[in-house]
């Protein structure tokens, strides 16, 4: 207590120090003052955009470059937020509620392509891929649950990540999808015992993981070089018993809550006769007494899991691979776990600090072109970078893209289990694996998967764009008029192109093939300027180096 | 500094990497990089039917004679079959209990009863003979993360039991044969669910391909015609494709698309080509139907891929079933039977019955008990063998006691297995022609069974 109002007190005089410009007044000549930063780059603030962002464009590019990184991070984090849920409950109920997706998906869309809460939604999409929930599954009739509980992922997006594994526990989404929701205490006669799922899983995937890590989120070994698991069968059938009582709020008892419109939006509710009230064991030997209610055991249980010193770490790693690259140095993830462990005053688990952190350190601004910086683009984010640079909409407004996983191999929150589209492990053979680095965006890169995206984004660059004769309604057309002004110009356009998806850095081979393959599209179709313009948008999308984050 | 200390490291090992991947190419690169061993002169393929979440298989066979089944139906109360729903099968060794199947499996039973398809009971990853007290006592080397999915589901598809493996027994089989099957067009490995684990390998690369087959590129021509447009297109993002990138992410995911376009034409061919077998069989429509039906395609054009050696990897999920297990299961069941029974149907009317063996695997059993309305990550659990060269119509292994606290039983109705994922897969890859003293590759612990091959096929 008295440590951390002093850690505040000396905080805030620094604060002031710096708001008088550091001038203190004192006989000793002022030091001088530090040389201007250089200024930003395009590329680099294209680099930055595309961590922080659903896809960096010209005109944002312009933003960071003038605000500079951490001010552009700072007016990120006081933005409204963009929600789903209020948008799906005004629309008509359909009878058969699972219709309901393709509109939670297109709201998604909307968010992530207009939104103005860039960052927000960016950090709510990759905490949708640790703390996952998917329409795919127990949830397809329940799109209320499912969209709320994303917004409860973007309103806690710069929150404490304690509070966030409170809502996340609660949530009847996830109450349904790792049934914690109706799960009960022993009953031996029957051979009954609590469903241990919810346990399992928020402690592998949500927030310590299966072995115990060094704080730079490197495996900590014993004496004989195996590694450490962080907890046995007996906690997690301990954390099981933790779980029982929970169900959707608001019914007369427990056998009797069923899901209703409402309560799949409410925090699940503690039905103290069906909590298992004896003593658990939990995490590190810590041990919960017996005849506490159930909320005293959830907040011991939920204290004991957010406390345990892999936190740091494991949400560390996770949270660089989603947002900047794939395989951190121990010291990137050991400076953001230092901060998830103490933001500068104190808190622990503060996500808001974290991001700062992650996007702000040195590792995220590397030299381009370093072999292991950046990562694969996730398939979702090459489509809405796209859209975002050439202002993809359709005359309805919609996004109708609810098959998303089928066509990209990944959509919002339609991941196939628990475990997320790829793995944050996972390191496909060849050089990547033989160094020991992994690339989990790759674990969805098949022949298969990659041959449907390049053939969407054809279809795309060819058929909807704004030169599109007659459109459906629901067509996303990308805007390619100022392409249309310069199509005469082969290199302005490609000038135009690149710099619109690309920042303007492009290789030498692509903008050669390019080159030739403009002037093809110009033999075989005379006069046809959106098909060249077209070409070098599809042969751009579908490129390497498009599909990587630098 | 890092930096600089992991590039040169990754320079050295992409160098080596890139002299493979010139190797394990499908196609012509193929033979002129190694060197070549014995054609097998034969055809055979394994088709693995993965369950992902863990199939509850202690409702897929189930004892029916009243002893047992009384034992069953107290351990596992409201998620017991009832006894009189059981289909009956008849195994011809016996054991002195009767057994029946889950009542949506009537494609299974009958493929069990005309001597197709054998049951491997209580089976799971071993590293070594686990008993109850050696378990406790931790007297024996176990596979880590016991109950856990994703470890689990590495566990099957590596073999790998305590040490770390990149590499799955599929795909290791697949770099055994590589030079007995240097003609062949394409990989041994193909995959209609992703890439996998089980598949993955150090020399050579699965092909994947979607439920319903491989998908050509829109815009492109194989025509030859430099006035082509699309032709030229072809020919521009190969190059795109071909040209050096800086870092590890570009080339990995260049390197996916290379494949994809060199061997699209190759498989598309294949399957488009009106003088090989036709398949008639009908298929459910379900995702778990469709990639069967691909595969039964796949293995009507295997002539002119010139394949030899097959191993399939097919899949479908839903069996994490913690809730309403009992409404769920007879879908999840049924839908495996039923697509299992048309597959097997198909490969009859290809005449290759004896030459294509189906086998399941699933994360792991779940546990006897309840935990309400559901079951919770087990251990050992049953898997199915189907095709003419089973020794069908009975069950391997041992059925294990069900009784609550048994001495199979680690907790809850977790049964320990007595029977090991490496004796499964030895005794599959043994058939599929792997040469006796590579079988410590495929199949790591095997040395540590004293029973290396359960006797599965005829």
């Amino acid at each position: 207590m008295k440590s951390s109002k002093l850690i505040t007190m000396t905080a805030a005089i620094m604060l002031t120090l710096s708001a008088c410009g550091g001038s203190s007044g004192g006989s000793a000549s002022p030091p001088p003052p530090p040389p201007p930063p250089p200024p930003i780059t395009t590329a680099e603030a294209f680099q930055f955009l595309n961590q922080s962002t659903f896809g960096a464009t010209s005109l944002e590019a312009q933003d960071v470059i003038n605000k500079r990184f951490e001010a552009w991070i700072d007016e990120e984090m006081s933005k409204s937020v963009s929600l789903q849920l209020p948008y799906l409950r005004g629309l008509p109920r359909p009878q058969n509620l699972a219709e309901l997706h393709a509109d939670r998906v297109d709201k998604w869309f909307r968010n992530v392509v207009d939104g103005n809460d860039q960052l927000r939604q960016r950090v709510a999409f990759a905490l949708s891929e640790i703390l996952v929930v998917s329409q795919l599954g127990a949830l397809i009739q329940a799109p209320y649950s499912v969209a709320d509980f994303y917004d409860n992922l973007a309103l806690y997006a710069f929150g404490n990540y304690r509070e966030l594994l409170e809502i996340v526990t609660l949530h009847p989404a996830m109450g349904v999808y790792l049934s914690m929701l109706g799960n009960q205490k022993p009953n031996p006669v029957l051979n009954i015992r609590p469903d241990e799922n919810y346990a399992r899983e928020l402690m592998q995937l949500f927030s310590v993981g299966l072995v115990e890590l060094n704080i730079d989120g490197t495996v900590k070994t014993d004496g004989l070089g195996q590694p450490i698991p962080t907890y046995d069968q007996a906690v997690i059938e301990g954390f099981a018993h933790v779980f029982t009582g929970w169900n959707y709020a608001g019914a007369q008892s427990f056998p009797q809550a069923f899901r209703n419109d409402n309560n799949q939006t409410v925090p699940m509710q503690l039905y103290p006769a069906f909590h298992d009230d004896g003593a658990k064991t939990l995490l590190n030997g810590f041990t919960i007494p017996a005849g506490q209610t159930g909320d005293q055991d959830l907040a011991m249980a939920l204290d004991n899991i957010f406390n345990h010193p892999n936190v740091g770490p494991f949400l560390a790693i996770r949270l660089i691979q989603r947002l900047v690259t794939s395989n951190p140095s121990p010291g990137y993830v050991s400076r953001v776990a230092s901060v998830f462990n103490d933001n500068g005053f104190g808190v622990r688990g503060d996500l808001g600090a974290v991001v700062k952190k992650i996007l702000l350190d040195d590792e995220a601004r590397p030299d381009m072109h370093m072999e292991i910086d950046g990562k694969t683009k996730e398939p979702l984010l090459r489509l809405t970078q796209l859209w975002r640079a050439y202002d993809g909409a359709s005359q309805s407004g919609v996004f109708p893209l609810a098959p998303a996983y089928i066509i990209f191999g990944q959509g919002p929150q339609q991941s196939p289990s628990v475990f997320n589209f790829f793995s944050p492990f996972h390191a496909p053979a060849g050089e990547i694996r033989n160094s020991g680095l992994v690339a989990p965006e790759l674990q969805i890169a098949t022949e298969y998967q990659n041959t449907f995206i390049t053939n969407y984004f054809f279809l795309l660059a060819f058929n909807w764009n704004s030169e599109a004769e007659a459109p459906g309604e629901d067509d996303v057309l990308i805007d390619i008029s100022a392409e249309m002004e310069i199509a005469d110009d082969t290199d302005a356009v490609i000038d135009m192109v690149v710099g619109k998806l690309l920042g303007g850095d492009v290789s030498a081979t692509l903008r050669a093939e390019l080159v030739n393959m403009i002037g093809r599209v110009r033999i075989a179709a005379p006069g046809n300027d959106a098909a060249l313009v077209a070409e070098a948008i599809y042969f751009v999308v579908s490129s390497p180096e498009f599909a990587y984050q630098r | 500094m890092k930096k600089i200390n992991r590039r040169e490291f990754l320079r050295h090992s992409s160098a080596a990497a890139a002299t493979a991947a010139f190797a394990h190419y499908p196609g012509m690169a193929f033979s002129q990089g190694m060197g070549v061993s014995a054609p097998f002169g034969d055809y055979k393929a394994l088709v693995c039917l993965f369950m992902f979440g863990g199939n509850d298989s202690y409702n897929m066979l189930v004892p029916r004679s009243t002893p047992e089944y009384n034992a069953y139906a107290a351990s596992r109360q409201n998620l017991a079959l009832q006894q009189t729903n059981l289909l009956p099968i008849n195994p011809l060794t016996p054991d002195g209990a009767q057994y029946g199947l889950h009542p949506s499996m009537t494609g299974m039973q009958t493929l069990f009863e005309q001597g197709r398809a054998a049951f491997v009971a209580n089976m799971g990853p071993l590293v070594e003979p686990t008993t109850k007290d050696q378990y406790f006592n931790q007297s024996v080397l176990l596979p880590p993360q016991l109950f856990s999915h994703n470890d689990q589901q590495d566990q099957w598809h590596s073999l790998k039991g305590a040490t770390v493996s990149n590499t799955g027994w599929a795909g290791r089989i697949a770099d055994l044969i590589r030079t007995n099957v240097a003609n062949q067009q394409l990989a041994t490995n193909v995959s209609l669910f992703g890439s996998s684990l089980f598949q993955s390998a150090d020399e050579t690369i699965a092909y994947v391909m979607g439920n319903n087959g491989p998908v050509p590129f829109t815009g492109f021509s194989s025509s030859g015609d430099p006035n082509d447009l699309f032709f030229q297109q072809r020919l521009a993002f190969e190059r795109v494709l071909n040209a050096e990138y800086d870092t590890i992410y570009e080339r990995g995911y260049a390197d996916v698309q290379r494949r994809a376009v060199e061997t699209i034409d190759l498989v598309q061919g294949a399957l488009d080509d009106p003088g090989r077998q036709q398949v008639t069989t009908v298929f459910p429509q379900s995702q778990l139907g469709n990639q069967l039906r691909t595969v039964a395609e796949m293995i009507a054009a295997r002539d002119t891929l010139q394949m030899e050696r097959q191993i399939f990897f097919v899949a479908t999920g839903g069996f994490d079933t913690h809730d309403d297990q009992v409404l769920l299961q007879p879908g999840l069941l049924g839908g495996i039977s039923d697509a299992v029974a048309a597959f097997y149907d198909a490969t009859i009317e290809l005449g290759v019955s004896n030459a294509v063996t189906t086998f399941s695997m699933s994360d792991f059993g779940r546990t006897l008990t309840s935990n309400g309305d559901g079951s919770d990550h087990g251990w050992g659990g049953h898997s199915f063998v189907v095709g003419d060269a089973v020794a069908g119509q009975d069950i391997y292994g041992t059925f294990p006691d069900l009784s609550l606290g048994s001495f199979d039983d680690v907790g809850g109705g977790r049964m320990i297995p007595t029977t090991s994922a490496d004796q499964y897969a030895a005794t599959l890859s043994r058939w599929f022609g792997v040469d006796e003293s590579d079988m410590v590759s495929v199949a790591p612990n095997i040395g540590n069974f004293i029973q290396q091959d359960l006797g599965l096929f005829i």
